[in-house]
């Protein structure tokens, strides 16, 4: 297969293409092309949150299909994940987990428009993102049962000596490690998604290339298999849609099941 | 060797799904009517094992 040889190739291309490239300035201080997509996207959400604030205060039934979809949305972050996992305190968090749900999500949803890059594609966004839900369910804990209490809640009561320490230092590992899994596995599901849509592109390209420079027998035949290949990548992009929702559900549940185990009783 | 390495780590990718698929379709057939629930509890498990073959195809492709 001639088409194939020069997969390589390309596929180094694509690799190189979803590095941070500096749009202004440098990789250090400066705009990759990533921060620009959030840019958009915050732009994004920031317009739809607005006009459905506008449109939503002029009747009080909701109106029409883009205020019942919104409000459809925000009530499923209100049941579900908020009053489904924090009980009463639901009212303190939701602010914060509806803010991080749909970040990711219009981050998401921008990626996987043809030519966008997801804003959660690269490591630093979706490590800062981790971040401050660390820094919130730490500052909830503390605010709870004090700093003391909070750290004396990570080893458990009633264990006899010896176990009990290797019990606390197992809990302070798997406290920390709570926001590097966060953030790799957003970072993870986003960008090898893309880079498998990328890659069943450059093959659909690829194979109906020699139908271009000439019609033969065997053009056409890799012309069919090139159909092949546009199919598994809609097939792909219809899955990246689901995965771009179920990973900004998936992080918002993550952050109120920690804020939910900071604030039990014990 | 790298593509042999992957291969190995989505063996483990490939059983977690393999499992929830059948808890889920076992408890689907035992009660109907939980259905709607269980596809959600699902689909979030697979998105769970399948982070971690996603790990392993990154770590692949960035080295």
């Amino acid at each position: 297969m001639d088409a194939l040889s020069k997969l390589p190739d390309e596929m180094s291309e694509l690799i190189d293409s979803f590095m941070a490239h500096a749009v202004i300035g440098d990789t250090t201080v400066g705009l990759t092309q990533y921060i620009f997509w959030m840019g958009v996207a915050i732009v994004l959400l920031l317009v739809v949150l607005l006009v459905f604030k506008k449109k939503q205060s002029e009747s009080l039934v909701p109106q029409g299909f883009f205020v019942n979809a919104v409000e459809y949305v925000v009530e499923f972050v209100r049941d579900d994940v908020c009053k489904g996992l924090l009980g009463d305190t639901w009212r303190v968090h939701f602010p914060f987990l509806a803010a991080l749900f749909f970040f990711i999500l219009f981050n998401n949803l921008v990626g996987i428009i043809p030519g966008c890059h997801p804003g959660t594609g690269t490591m630093g966004v979706t490590a800062a993102l981790a971040l401050c839900s660390f820094v919130y369910f730490v500052f909830y804990g503390c605010k709870r049962k004090g700093v003391g209490g909070y750290v004396k809640s990570l080893a458990p009561s009633g264990v006899a000596f010896p176990i009990n320490i290797l019990v606390a230092i197992i809990e302070v590992f798997s406290t920390f490690l709570r926001p590097i899994t966060l953030a790799i596995r957003l970072f993870c599901n986003m960008f090898a998604g893309h880079i498998v849509m990328g890659t069943f592109a450059i093959l659909a390209s690829l194979f109906f290339e020699p139908l271009l420079q000439g019609v033969t027998a065997s053009a056409a035949a890799s012309a069919g298999v090139s159909v092949f290949w546009v199919l598994l990548l809609i097939i792909i992009y219809l899955v990246e849609i689901l995965v771009a929702v179920i990973q900004a559900y998936v992080f918002t549940l993550l952050s109120a099941v920690y804020v939910q185990l900071v604030e039990q009783e014990e | 060797m790298n593509v042999i390495g992957y291969a190995l780590g989505v063996i483990g990718a490939g059983i977690g799904i393999g499992l929830a698929a059948f808890g889920a379709t076992t408890s689907m057939a035992r009660q109907p009517e939980v259905q709607g629930r269980l596809f959600t509890i699902f689909i979030l498990a697979s998105a769970f094992v399948e982070a971690l073959a996603l790990i392993g195809f990154v770590v692949v492709l960035m080295q």
